[in-house]
């Protein structure tokens, strides 16, 4: 394990995971049915006991909550940081390939069937997200190699058509149609136990490049040069890619379509700790889960009873501090 | 590169506007008009012109009673078959389902996107137009010389008031007035059986992923009223606003009912996060109600108001 004993990311990662630790315990601190601090300690303690109302708030509601927006924040950073480097364009989010549009389109039409509870919502939409991939993966792919930007444009048209079908959808089946955009809007409203279990399969596919950080180090200096020095670039790309389709399928498949996080916290955190994976890949980890967890909070809380779309707190809050970061200047 | 970003750039604009017009359209459809409907004394004689104060507050004027039909609603084509326009009816949109006959009407299109050139094509002397999403329509309409009458009442009162308006412009006063008389006869069985019960804490969905309800400003709140319910959504404000699953558990209502348009069923609605402790839950007060009844401006607001009555108080509106 000599890549963990380099030093120079245990701050940030200690720093991170701080900062989550803090945003964790506001959020499980603070709702719209305010408890106090002593009562929340007491709940806390008690564990989930049924037939007490306060209890079912904290244990059902507001807990899994808050672990859904985190699992969901960190998959999308770390999808997002996967495909920047891929990619090699900053304009890249987890978004580019057509998985989301592509599971948009497979959640329409559980939601146009009628088939909106778990696991099928869940089900249709992984379906759709990572069929899209297969499809854009078949295209991109030429004598046993994917040519990234075919693939990059493949995914930008499939997302089109996929977007289309879903309007089409939306049309036809139009009593639907708020459903439908409520769902395209991505939230954490009512997310329990059943979603936090499917967010949780997020885990391995974020912890898995933790282990290929130095390829991934190598081949931001292009396809060419990493060749040259002797990583497998092609079998790295297949699992990168793969990793970052399921990460991106498993997250739209349970908040819906939320912006702004997976496309904005990998540029922060290269900003703050710089390119290099070891500390990039976990960093933006832990930041995209404390983002999104704080977006949530403030979505459920400001307009109490009313709620405000999650992807819209997290581009309010996510933007001024991106372009102040981009004031402050690149620290390598 | 450039075709890539021109690209999403298109998509990102698009799905912006896209959800503009969307926001807008359901806001709008939301916040609905203040105004009641109310009926100017001078439309009494049916040789004068005839000129009513439509939901929107705009007064229309017809010379004579209307021949040809068009509804943008289905909540307006069950209006003008009950009220005894039916034969008057020359289109309706692609979701009329109530009367049966309603179902063979030539459609216009749907509610959300009537087709003008369509609904011109008929020359309709009268057009049932909707509040909210149809606003911009009836400029559109009225300068391609059409009479637009907008059906978008926000109490059951004024439910009842639109329809004896609309009678009067297509001359089915008795017809409208028989209508009228069996909506106000279903209310004041309703405040008899229930009136006098304290009002139990009720929770209206319209949406459950994320949680919608029916807030201030709504027929439906009116009507939860009515049927001896006190609504928790009316806190959220007006419209139909989402509604925050925490204070939905900490007000804990007694009543629980799902419109139908929610998909939502009373097993799926007890399993989820939280609701377990309900006391609605607990004692079986959770039911799901037909989205037609209760949702559409029109004459089956008199079963709507019967059904809420039956859920919020079972025992009172089951007696005699």
């Amino acid at each position: 394990m000599s890549k963990l004993a380099r030093t120079g990311k245990w701050p940030g990662i200690l720093l991170a995971s701080g900062i989550l630790a803090v945003c964790l315990v506001l959020a499980l601190a603070l709702g719209p049915a305010s408890l106090s601090v002593g009562r929340i300690w007491h709940l806390l303690l008690a564990g989930p006991v049924k037939g007490d109302l306060d209890n079912a708030i904290f244990w059902q509601i507001r807990m899994p909550r808050v672990l859904t927006a985190a699992l969901v924040g960190a998959a999308l950073a770390v999808a997002g940081v996967i495909l920047q480097d891929l990619f090699l364009n900053p304009l890249t989010d987890p978004y580019v390939t057509g998985v989301s549009s592509g599971a948009a389109l497979g959640a329409t039409i559980g939601i146009v069937l009628h088939m909106t509870n778990l696991p099928w919502m869940t089900v249709l939409a992984i379906v759709g997200g990572l069929g899209t991939l297969l499809i854009v993966w078949m295209a991109a792919r030429r004598r046993g190699r994917i040519d990234i930007f075919v693939l990059l444009l493949a995914g930008v048209t499939i997302s089109y058509l996929a977007s289309a079908l879903v309007t089409v959808l939306m049309i036809k089946a139009n009593q639907d149609m708020t459903a439908i955009i409520y769902w395209l809007m991505g939230s954490f409203s009512g997310r329990g136990w059943p979603d936090v279990r499917i967010a949780l399969v997020t885990i391995p596919f974020m912890v898995l490049p933790l282990f290929f950080t130095r390829e991934m180090d190598i081949m931001l200096q292009g396809e060419k040069r990493a060749m040259e020095l002797g990583v497998e670039v092609e079998r790295n790309k297949r699992m990168l890619l793969v990793t970052a389709g399921v990460l991106t399928a498993l997250a739209v498949s349970v908040s819906g379509i939320i912006g702004f996080v997976g496309l904005v916290v990998p540029h922060i955190v290269r900003l703050l700790v710089g390119p290099g994976h070891r500390g990039l890949l976990p960093v933006s980890l832990l930041s995209g889960a404390s983002l999104m967890v704080i977006a949530d909070l403030l979505s459920r809380t400001v307009i109490s009873p009313n709620e405000i779309p999650v992807g819209v707190v997290t581009t309010f809050v996510g933007a001024p501090l991106f372009v102040y970061l981009l004031r402050r200047g690149r620290r390598t | 590169m450039t075709t890539t970003r021109i690209g999403r750039l298109t998509a990102a604009l698009l799905l912006i506007a896209v959800l503009a017009v969307a926001v807008v359209a359901l806001s709008a459809c939301g916040s609905g008009s203040g105004t009641a409907a109310s009926s100017s004394p001078s439309a009494a004689s049916a040789a004068g012109p005839i000129t009513v104060t439509d939901d929107s507050g705009a007064q229309v004027t017809l010379d004579k009673p209307a021949t040809h039909i068009v509804s943008l609603a289905p909540a307006n084509t069950e209006i003008a078959y009950a009220i005894g326009a039916g034969s008057k009816m020359v289109a309706g949109t692609s979701y009329d389902d109530y009367p049966a006959e309603a179902k063979a009407l030539p459609k216009i299109g749907d509610f959300a996107n009537p087709n003008v050139e369509k609904i011109a094509s008929y020359s309709p002397d009268l057009v049932l137009a909707a509040g909210g999403i149809q606003d911009s329509l009836r400029t559109k309409l009225e300068s391609l010389g059409m009479t637009v009458y907008v059906v978008d009442p926000t109490t059951y009162d004024g439910a009842i008031a639109t329809i004896e308006n609309v009678g009067k412009l297509a001359g089915v006063e008795s017809g409208a007035t028989a209508v009228a008389d069996k909506m106000t006869a279903a209310q004041q069985e309703v405040q008899a059986k229930v009136g006098d019960l304290p009002k139990a804490t009720t929770f209206l969905e319209i949406y459950g992923k994320p949680l919608m309800t029916a807030g201030t400003g709504t027929f439906i709140n009116d009507m939860i009223g009515i049927a001896g319910g006190d609504n928790i959504g009316a806190q959220a404000g007006k419209g139909f606003p989402n509604f925050s699953t925490e204070v939905l558990v900490k007000d804990d209502p007694q009543v629980y009912i799902a419109d139908s348009g929610s998909m939502s069923k009373p097993g799926d609605i007890k399993t989820r996060a939280g609701f377990a402790d309900l006391t609605a839950v607990k004692d079986g007060h959770v039911y799901v109600i037909e989205d037609s009844i209760i949702a559409r401006p029109g004459p089956r607001l008199a079963e709507g108001l019967v059904a809420l009555a039956g859920m919020i108080h079972p025992e009172a509106a089951a007696a005699q």
